[in-house]
């Protein structure tokens, strides 16, 4: 079976890495949201697990810019803004198309669809706030006023909620979803077929098809 | 029954016998400490040092004053520690004050950062955010308990000229009002309605920011913010996502293995 | 104090001078709070501003060494007060009650004549021939020559008045620097309580016993408060807050150089026989109405001894009155000060230090360790490794060239024993041990009857000089003393019965009766240990005698010259807060000053209420003093002023030794007034308080506290170090630049005042300089307690 290269090693590297050090973050954020989960702090070393992945979860992915592919970075970060017509019918199809439905109506999807685009600006809003405000609580108590940790308390877990879900979203689609067989695989192997590229990513798959074909001729 | 302490500042003199008492039966560490040009000391609150005496010099008429302040937890009623611990390890006392249980705190510090008096105190690494943090628990500390054994809170018992008294909130309300109003002139009860009642009460020759006191303290909006907007959004947006997520699943799932067969 | 600590709650008014009592007696000074909130008002004397100061409805600043200034103004106003508006005072406490009216010899001459001086005085010997200082003969009948009118020019009062003319509140504002509108306004609401039935307390301390002139200080109190009729009324006397919770009962027990216990008078080799010793003590008084209570001086006398001897006690051998030591020198040379001079010259060569530490304490400190340094052996015997203890080893110095051996006897602490404490008030409090001693420490009990054990033991073999006064000695202790045996033998046994004797009244001198402590007969009776006793009930008239509450001497009269807070008729003068009440032909509440009945309503059977002077009356004019019978002011030995009153600038009878190290800086290199002090804080010498973590915490370290303005002038920051240096010495310390101490200005002249706590040394976990570094090795001239509190610095940035 034909298969079409989607995600680079030192993407998926990046993927894995920023993932997890998001999960142990999420984990250990969410023992101050919940009172049953107190004992599980451990009289505060949750609260070093979470500054050590917080440093993880901001410092590869710059290292990743600096010392990697500026002008791929830079598409990562393009294709989170690049919106069309597309994406508005994708939105128009993509409830039915999610429960089980009818794909014809779908309208064809770049490198990442639409929801994935969403999903990836909130990331990369949601990050933002999440590092401005988590390095005031870190490392600027007794030198800002107080209102401003209080308020960086408050925007942190904001923009925590937002992620949060987003993230379940995400998980659930790119691993459990039936209409999203080999997403997962592709962040492990690098690798899909080119029929789900073709259906689940059309527009991505004509371009990067017919690059090939220039190449090869 | 609502319990609290009154301090009268104008009976107060500064012995600092209760700084002491409070280490001794709470079993606190003596700080190292310096002397900076002033009678006070330590500098501040910490986890070791849950009440400290402040001393303040004052100009007044053509001479000078001194005045002495109880530098403590005020035991708020509508207390930013409490609203902000996520984990109900700072929390109302079923008698009114502000106690603490040291095993369900997790460090996050949030008390400290919502106190309007910055009572609660970090001590610990900035890098790791490890440490420790403590407070005045109004003598009822876990096997320290003085409250709970019927006696009034340490410092209370050792005041040697009387400043503090304690009994209920209600009774020390009115001997307050009446000692002030005795005391005339700018005399203030200060934590009569201060935050919806503080369970230590102050009796004040002068304004409260002459004691160093704020004026009208609040707690912050984003305290509330955060109990009142945040956790429940929180929760009921992962909730509903999760519950959609998961039905979403169920029917996604069921209508794809129909279509199959139908092929 | 004449009366006790919850006495102060009576008071109308309060004067706090030289002392601090908030910070040096944060406990007692509950009562202070507590007669404020009837409305009494505090006033706070003091050079510095301080926590005292902070609760005083009025606070006065008083350069240091200027207390009889200060008091001889209030004085002044009060005489000039009487004279214009004599129903304002109670003038019949002072005719009747003071010797106010007596007529004194017409030779007599005071400072206001002589430049400074009393009559009598001999610059070469540095002390007066008092004759001339003498009331004039008696009637036929023993009545005293008086003048009730207070008319006549040779009378007390008249006396008084010419001799405090001089001290104008300009010119007493002038010496003590003190504001004049403040200064008027205590004399005003002080004046006040000179009204019938007002009451005014003075609490003072070793603010006024540490001066060249203490005695005069704490004289002027005295003679302010018998012309405001405030003595043996509720809530008046005149109270000397004591440094330690049982300095009352060392000094009852007689730890000072001039006394044997209960004030009996230490014999010297003039009084070569117990006969020849009472003729000399026991006062005459051919007056029927005076009670001249010291008649009975031989019975107290007998008493002792044979309490001390027992059976070897016999009228035959003068009760072993010639076992004990008779003094050759004057009593200054046995004080603190002539014992150091004595080791420092080499003349004493060992000492016992016992829970003292006098390389800190003593005064110029310096020459004081030299002292020790000298000696051949010391014992010291305490809960820590004091400095003194450490003297060998002490920063600076090179061990192996220090002779004097050291031996360190671990005591126990006051929780760890049994005994009595005497508080200020005079209360004998029994106390129980709570917890053994650690390690190796004994109780002081223990330490002593082990070492008197073995002397005796050594006498008995050796024989040596007197070797009778040590072998003869009642020591029936056994192997552990017991305290409570100890203090039915200060109570003393009736010999004959062998029953504990029931007061002093029953003591004889013949032998039959002996008593280790006169005072505290009727502290332990056949009816248990009185000292135990702890029945709270507030007692007569309900103003806190608590008669049932522990002890009190004498007899557990809690007011002493109460028989004073009556009117002839013996009705109180304060009916609010009475004392004793002459009612249905006898006296109600407190024990009075003898029983006798009221001065209107008996005059034959009747006594004047004075009980202690053979003359019956309190003196506002007192013969016995060193230096005059009336207070002057004189500067402090070193001083940055001349005197204003007089040419004569010091108090012109206090010893001065003058040894190589005893030195005295003058004005122009040391211009700064320097004081020491004590801080709630910390405890004396500082051992049982330096080595507590959480007091240390409080107070880490020595600093030195010091006006803004000088600061400016010398460019020292707030928490920075500063060197202050006198002739004997300096010390470093963390500069304190507070609005609380402000400069003085001295007729004309700014003089500025620092002022240091004591408590640091070079053992313990906190050290430090000790402030003694910088004092003075000059005393009172009556009393030789070191000038601690007055003398010349100067201060720089270090």
């Amino acid at each position: 079976m034909q298969e079409v290269e989607r995600y680079k090693l030192s993407t998926r590297v990046l993927h894995w890495i920023v993932a997890a050090s998001f999960l142990v973050l999420a984990i250990t954020g969410l023992f101050l949201f919940a009172p049953w989960f107190s004992a599980a702090a451990w009289w505060g070393w949750s609260g070093v697990a979470h500054r050590v992945a917080a440093a993880i979860f901001v410092l590869v992915p710059v290292l990743f810019v600096l010392f990697g592919n500026w002008s791929r970075s830079m598409g990562f970060v393009k294709e989170a803004f690049a919106w069309g017509k597309d994406d508005v019918e994708w939105f128009k199809a993509a409830p039915d198309y999610y429960f089980g439905g009818d794909p014809s109506r779908m309208p064809p999807q770049g490198h990442i669809n639409t929801g994935q685009k969403l999903y990836w600006l909130t990331v990369l809003v949601a990050s933002a706030i999440l590092l401005a405000t988590g390095v005031i609580m870190w490392f600027f108590k007794g030198i800002v006023t107080a209102e401003v940790i209080q308020w960086s308390i408050f925007l942190h877990s904001l923009a925590f909620i937002g992620l949060g879900v987003f993230f379940l979203v995400h998980f659930q689609l790119s691993a459990l979803h039936p209409r999203m067989p080999e997403s997962l695989g592709s962040m492990i192997w690098g690798k899909v077929s080119a029929k789900y590229a073709q259906s689940h990513h059309g527009k991505w798959y004509d371009r990067t098809s017919a690059d090939q074909e220039a190449q090869e001729a | 029954m609502a319990k609290a302490i009154l301090y009268d500042a104008t009976k107060c003199v500064a012995c600092r016998g209760c700084q002491v008492v409070c280490k001794q039966w709470n079993e606190l560490k003596a700080e190292f400490t310096e002397n900076r040009g002033s009678y006070e000391n330590p500098k501040d609150l910490s986890p070791e040092t849950w009440i400290k005496m402040e001393f303040r010099e004052i100009p007044r008429n053509g001479s000078v004053a001194w005045l002495f302040t109880r530098r403590a937890c005020m035991h708020c009623t509508d207390a930013g520690c409490v609203t902000a611990c996520p984990t109900g390890a700072v929390y109302h006392h079923d008698l009114g004050f502000v106690a603490y249980d040291k095993g369900k705190c997790t460090g996050c510090g949030y008390c400290v950062d919502f106190c309007p008096f910055e009572v609660p105190q970090l001590d610990g690494s900035r890098v790791t955010g490890l440490g420790r943090i403590d407070k005045c628990t109004f003598c009822t500390t876990h096997g320290l308990d003085r409250i709970g054994n019927g006696l009034e809170p340490a410092c209370v018992k050792t005041c040697p000229p009387g400043a503090l008294i304690y009994g209920d909130r209600g009774e020390l309300v009115a001997e307050g009002n009446k000692r002030v109003a005795a005391l005339g002139g700018n005399a203030t009860l200060y934590g009569e309605n201060e935050l919806d009642g503080l369970h230590v009460l102050y009796v004040l020759t002068d304004s409260p920011e002459t004691y160093g006191l704020p004026k009208d303290p609040k707690v912050s909006a984003a305290a509330t913010a955060w109990k009142d907007i945040i956790q429940p959004l929180g929760w009921a947006a992962g909730g509903l996502v999760a519950g959609g997520l998961l039905i979403n699943l169920i029917v996604a799932r069921a209508r794809q293995i129909r279509a199959e067969e139908e092929k | 104090m004449t009366n006790h600590w919850n006495d102060i709650a009576n008071a109308d008014c309060m004067i706090a001078i030289g002392s601090n009592p908030v910070e040096n007696h944060p406990a007692a000074s509950g009562w202070i709070t507590a007669a404020k909130e009837r409305g009494a008002k505090l006033i706070s004397v003091d050079p510095r501003f301080t926590r005292t100061s902070a609760i005083a409805d009025i606070y006065c600043k008083m350069r240091s060494g200027t207390d009889v200034a200060f008091i001889g103004g209030i004085i002044k106003y009060v005489l000039d007060e009487m004279d214009q508006y004599p129903e304002k005072y109670n003038m019949v406490y002072v005719t009747e009650y003071t010797n106010a009216s007596f007529l004194i010899n017409p030779d007599f001459e005071g400072p206001a004549d002589l430049d400074g001086l009393f009559s009598g005085y001999d610059p070469a010997k540095r002390s007066y021939d008092k004759s001339s200082w003498q009331y004039q003969s008696p009637e036929e009948d023993g009545t005293p020559k008086w003048d009730k009118s207070l008319k006549d020019p040779n009378c007390v009062f008249q006396h008084l008045k010419k001799h405090f003319a001089r001290y104008d509140v300009d010119t007493v504002c002038k010496i003590t620097g003190s504001p004049k509108d403040t200064y008027l306004e205590i004399c005003k609401t002080y004046a006040a309580t000179g009204a019938p039935g007002k009451t005014g307390t003075i609490l003072y301390a070793m603010g006024t016993t540490q001066h060249t002139n203490g005695t005069q200080m704490i004289r002027s109190y005295a003679m302010l408060q018998l012309l405001l009729g405030n003595i043996g009324v509720a809530g008046g006397g005149i109270n000397a807050l004591r440094g330690e919770s049982n300095v009352q009962g060392s000094t009852d027990h007689c730890l000072l150089c001039h006394i044997l216990p209960g004030y009996l008078k230490q014999p010297t080799n003039k009084d070569e026989t117990l006969e020849k010793l009472l003729e000399r003590v026991t006062p005459k008084s051919g007056d029927p109405k005076s009670a001249n209570w010291w008649q009975h001086y031989p019975k107290y006398m007998v008493s002792l001894l044979k309490a001390w001897y027992g059976d070897a006690a016999t009228k035959g051998n003068e009760f072993g009155y010639q076992y004990l030591p008779k003094t050759t020198k004057p009593y200054n040379d046995y004080s603190w000060i002539g014992l150091f001079e004595e080791m420092y010259a080499g003349t004493i060569k060992g000492l016992m230090c016992w829970g003292q530490n006098p390389a800190v304490c003593g005064p110029n400190v310096k020459m004081e360790r030299k002292a020790i340094e000298n000696l051949d052996w010391l014992v010291a015997v305490d809960l820590w490794e004091t400095e003194t203890a450490a003297i060998w080893k002490r920063p600076g110095v090179d061990p192996s060239t220090i002779g004097v051996e050291v031996f360190l006897l671990p005591a126990a602490a006051s929780y760890e024993k049994e005994g009595s404490i005497t508080n200020s008030g005079r209360w004998a409090q029994w106390r129980y041990k709570a917890i053994e001693p650690p390690g190796q420490a004994k109780e002081d009990l223990w330490i002593i009857n082990k070492l008197v054990l073995k002397l005796q033991e050594l006498y008995a073999r050796e024989s040596g000089p007197n070797a009778e006064a040590i072998t003869k000695l009642t020591w029936d202790y056994g192997d552990s003393p017991s305290a409570d045996k100890v203090a039915r033998e200060i109570n003393g046994y009736n010999l004959t019965t062998g029953k504990l004797a029931a007061s002093f009244g029953k003591l004889k001198d013949d032998g039959t009766t002996s008593s280790g402590n006169w005072l505290y007969c009727a502290s332990y009776t056949e009816a248990g240990n009185m000292m135990a006793r702890r029945d709270p009930s507030p007692g007569a008239f309900n103003i806190g005698l608590h008669p049932k509450w522990a002890w009190c001497w004498p007899v557990n009269r809690r007011i002493i010259y109460n028989r004073a807070s009556v009117d002839l008729d013996g009705v109180p003068w304060d009916k609010e807060h009475p004392v004793i009440w002459w009612r249905n032909g006898k006296w109600d509440g407190d024990v009075p000053d003898g029983g006798w009945p009221p001065m209107a309503l008996d005059p034959e059977k009747t006594k004047y209420p004075f009980i202690m002077k053979p003359e019956g009356h309190a003196r506002i004019f007192g013969m016995g003093r060193a230096d005059g019978p009336f207070p002057e002011h004189y500067e402090p030995w070193e001083s940055p002023v001349d005197n204003l009153l007089s040419g004569t600038q010091n108090d012109p009878a206090f010893k001065i030794w003058g040894s190589e190290m005893d030195l005295k800086g003058d004005r122009d290199r040391y211009p700064i007034v320097c004081t020491t002090y004590r801080l709630t804080e910390h405890w004396q010498a500082g051992q049982m308080t330096r080595n507590l973590p959480w007091i240390v915490e409080l107070m880490p370290e020595m600093f030195v506290e010091l006006s803004q303005e000088l600061a400016a002038e010398k460019g020292i920051v707030n928490g920075g170090r500063v060197i202050v240096e006198t002739a004997r010495g300096k010390v470093e310390g963390v500069a304190l630049v507070t609005a609380r101490f402000k400069p003085f200005q001295i007729n004309g002249q700014t003089v500025h005042q620092v002022g240091l706590p004591w408590h640091w040394g070079y053992t313990g976990s906190s050290t430090g300089d000790s402030a003694n570094m910088l004092t003075p090795h000059v005393g009172d001239a009556n009393t030789m307690i070191p000038e601690f509190k007055a003398f010349l610095c100067d201060v720089r940035r270090a």
